[in-house]
Order: C-alpha cells, then structure tokens, then sequence
C-alpha cells in the first residue's frame, strides 16, 4: 500500500511540475512580448521547425505509407468475404484522420525529436550553460524551451496531415490493385466517409500532442542531474513519459469526443 | 545553506567593499561555488539574507532579479560556453537579449571586449575548438560584456597550466582594474589567489574563518589557515574527514 501510495504521489508531483513548468515558459514568454521584445529569435524557431518537421516528413510518410497499405490490404479482405471492400477508403481515411495519423506522428515525433531535444537540454544542463544562461538574466524557459515547444505545437498538425495523406494515398493504391477500386472512385468515397469533425478533431489533438511532446522533452532535459549517465536515463524516460502521454491524453480526449459525438 | 539535510554553509557573514577583489579559500566541497551561487539567487539559502547594493536578493522576485543579475558577471569553472554558438554569438548573447542595441553597437562591443583578452581573430570559432584558456578567456569577454559591477570567477584558472594560469589571472586583475568592478573569487590554488586577491577570506565548515588582507593572511596564527597555505597533512583540516581515513 504504501508503495502505491509512493507511486501515486510522485506521479502527481511529476504530473503538476510538468504543468508548472509549462505555465512558467507561457509567463516568461508574455512577459517578454508584454515589454514589446521578441521572446526568441526567429533564426532559433525556424531551426527547431526544421529539425522537428522539414526533417521528420520522409520518416511520418513512409511510416504511414507502410500502415496505409497494410491496413487496406488487412481490411479489404475481411470487406470483401461480405463484397463490402468500398469500405475501405472512408475506414482507413476515418482511422488516420482522426485517430492513427495524430498518433503515430506524435509517438515518431517523441522517440525522433522529443529524445533529441532532452539529450540536448540535459547535456546543456550537465555542463553547466543553462545556468550561465540564468546567470546573466535572461530567462532559461523563454530562450531555450518556447522555441522547441512552439516549433512541435505548430508543426504536428501539419506532420499528421502528411501521414494522413500518404496513408491515403497508400489505401488508394492497395485499393486499386486488389479491389479494383479505380482513384476517381476512391477519392469520392473517401469524400463521402470523412465528416469535416474528423479532420478538426485530428488537427486539435496534433496541436495537443505536439505541446505535450515538446514540454515533457524540455522539462526532462532541464531536470537532468548526475552528469552523462543523468542524461542518458532522462532521454530515455523522456521517449517513454511522451508516448505514455501521447496514448493516455488520445484516449482521454476520445472518451470526451465520444460523449459529445457518440456516431 | 543545506543540502539533502546536510549543512553546507552554517552562520556565514561576509562584506564585499566596492573595488575589492575578494578571494575566498577553502576546501574541495566546502561551498565556496555554492556561495557564488547563493549570491546570483540561483541557490536560496534556507535562512539569512544576501545584499547586493541595495537589493536584497533572497527576497527579489524572479523579474527583478533577472534585472540585478544584468550587473553581475560570472565566469564558471569549466567556462560553460553555449556549445552551439561561436565565440562571437556567445560573448553578443546578453547584448542581444538584454539590450535593444544594433547589430553594429553590439559587433563593436563584442569585438572590443575580445579584444581586451585577446581573442579578436577567433570571433567564427567554436568552443570545442578552443583551449581550455581560450574558453576562460572568452567566457571572461561574456561576463564583462554588460559592464558588471559585481564579478565572480568560480575557480579561474583550474585545468590550466601555470602560465596559462598567470595569464588569466593577470587578465581579472586588469580588468577589473578598468572597468573598476569589484571581483569574488573562489579558488583553492595558492598562487593564483595570492595573485588576484586585495582581500583574502579561508572557508572552513561553512563559516568565513579568516579575512584579511594577502601579507596579514600569510602570517595567520589560525592553524586552520597555516595548514591550507602549508599544504600539511597534519592539522585540524584532516581530522575526521574522509580523506584523512584514505591517507592511513
């Protein structure tokens, strides 16, 4: 019992620090903005941009490609023993859209770039620059976190479409080649199976996911202590706190949806 | 000043006049990095008070104490330079956060400022392609760039060899000198101390000991402060602490 108790107390505190930790990088950068300054540079936010997402694009799409593929070749067999195979466009085009596509993008985006930023920050942390940072008064949250966390958050969504549309495009394929399903038709299918919910709740959930991945990322690589080997342990945590995260917040967030939107 | 429930620095009281260059001695593990830290309000101490001019900076809140931070100058042991910028971007950083100064103003100051420690030539240069004096040299350009009042040096010239030792030493000194801020130095190497210091301070478990001035310090009767500067193993620094158990 006791233990459990443990577990659940550290779990709080870890889960209130990160919220803390979230809301202190928000008020530095206000803070900053509200002085009539730019909380961080452009130059560093389009780095992170293209570290987080020109340089994620291959690895989301050729994932998602593969799982397209394999999901409409799967499904369309099932389909076909009930000649149901015109199914297969609106399922997998539901699935990524809403579901898969967020999901797989964001557990890519926290193992890739959620990994890297923590092996960063905690190597900057271990060697003592984030406290020179501090030490010369400029705010550590605001110049290291908020341009990796904004770079994720706007950049998720846009990395969930590129998965959802190579899926697709995947589907449309295996659809054409197995289930004689010509694109013209596919297309139109997959326009009759998708609601525009479908794609607003994917698009929100990416811009969730991308905040989360980023905040856990940096709130890990900034708490690192014990020198190489504290660094090696919070990446790793890091990779497993933000997929953990990743899953518990999508089902959270369905548990909602469904409320509101049982169909 | 505990860590862990362990008491680091217990009743410790000092003053910083301006213009001195303060060296404080002691120990490996006795606090005297700790000390800088408590001074920049990166560390709270767990009772007592810490006055910077007229700011008390254990009681600053963070906004205002990023602002009094702006007049104190660091320079850490291992230099803590930002690994993914060159010498120029790292000295240029607290002009470019903290300053609404042109890039033109700013390039001026950077090049002047490396040019006191005489690194003009390696502006493109990044730090994992520089000698450990080197990384002392431009993390001193860092910290003088703002114009401190206050500058503290976390072990100046450790790693270092002797000459690359004096050098360092010599550069605090004359820069301090011109830009007639007051210096805290924390070091256990006698001769760079000696060296740097108007006023010499000995920490021994966790309270200031001795303070006077390099020649009176020399001649302290306190047996503590003998067996330091001796550099003795027999005396009341050894006795009980783990090191005197691994001598025998």
């Amino acid at each position: 019992m006791q233990g459990i108790g443990s577990i659940g107390r550290n779990f709080f505190q870890e889960v209130g620090s990160l919220f803390w930790f979230i809301a202190r990088t928000f008020d530095e950068t206000i803070d900053r903005l509200r002085s009539g300054r730019v909380p961080f540079r452009a130059a560093s936010f389009f780095r992170h941009c293209e570290r987080a997402g020109v340089d994620s694009v291959p690895l989301a799409g050729l994932v998602s490609f593969f799982l397209g593929l394999t999901m409409a070749l799967l499904t369309g067999y099932q389909l076909q023993r009930f000649g149901t195979e015109r199914l297969i466009p609106g399922l997998v085009a539901i699935a990524f859209t809403r579901e898969l596509g967020p999901l797989i993008t964001g557990i890519m985006l926290a193992a890739r770039i959620g990994a890297a930023f923590t092996a960063e920050l905690g190597t900057m942390q271990v060697s003592e620059e984030v406290e020179a940072i501090e030490a010369m008064g400029i705010e550590p949250l605001r110049f290291l976190v908020a341009p990796r966390m904004l770079a994720l958050f706007f950049l998720m969504p846009c990395l969930s479409t590129i998965s959802n549309v190579a899926a697709i495009a995947a589907s449309g394929l295996v659809s054409r080649a197995y289930f004689h399903i010509a694109f013209v038709y596919f297309l139109e299918l997959v326009r009759d199976g998708l609601l525009i919910r479908d794609i607003i709740t994917g698009v929100l959930k990416s811009f969730m996911f991308g905040l989360l991945i980023g905040a856990i990322a940096c709130y890990r690589g900034l708490t690192v202590r014990g020198g190489a080997a504290g660094v090696g342990t919070a990446t790793t945590s890091s990779v497993v706190t933000a997929i953990t995260a990743v899953i518990g917040f999508d089902t959270l967030y369905n548990i909602i949806y469904t409320g509101f939107f049982p169909t | 000043m505990q860590f862990n429930e362990k008491s680091v620095l217990d009743g410790l009281s000092f003053e910083v006049r301006p213009q001195d260059r303060l060296v404080i001695m002691g120990q490996s593990g006795s606090g005297k990095s700790t000390i800088l830290r408590l001074i920049l309000g990166i560390l709270q101490p767990s009772s007592g008070s810490i006055f910077f001019k007229q700011f008390e900076i254990t009681r600053l809140r963070r906004r205002k104490l990023q602002q009094v931070r702006q007049h104190i100058g660091m320079v850490y042991q291992d230099s803590a330079l930002l690994s993914s910028r060159n010498v120029r971007d790292n000295v240029a950083l607290p002009l470019e956060e903290l300053t609404d100064k042109s890039r033109q103003e700013i390039d001026k100051i950077v090049d002047e400022k490396l040019d006191l420690v005489g690194l003009k030539d390696s502006k493109e240069v990044m730090p994992a392609e520089l000698s450990g004096g080197m990384k002392k040299r431009v993390s001193l350009a860092r910290a003088l760039v703002l114009e401190p009042e206050l500058l503290l040096f976390d072990e100046p010239s450790m790693g270092l060899d002797p000459v690359i030792s004096s050098v360092i030493d010599e550069l605090i000194i004359s820069l301090s000198e011109k830009s007639k801020a007051t210096s805290i130095t924390v070091t256990h190497e006698m001769d760079s101390a000696f060296r740097i210091g108007t006023r010499m301070a000995m920490l021994y478990q966790g309270k200031i000991i001795a303070d006077a001035e390099p020649e009176e310090f020399k001649r302290s009767k306190n047996p503590v402060v003998s067996q330091f500067l001796s550099g003795s193993t027999e005396g009341p620094i050894l006795e009980g602490s783990q090191d005197a158990i691994a001598t025998k």
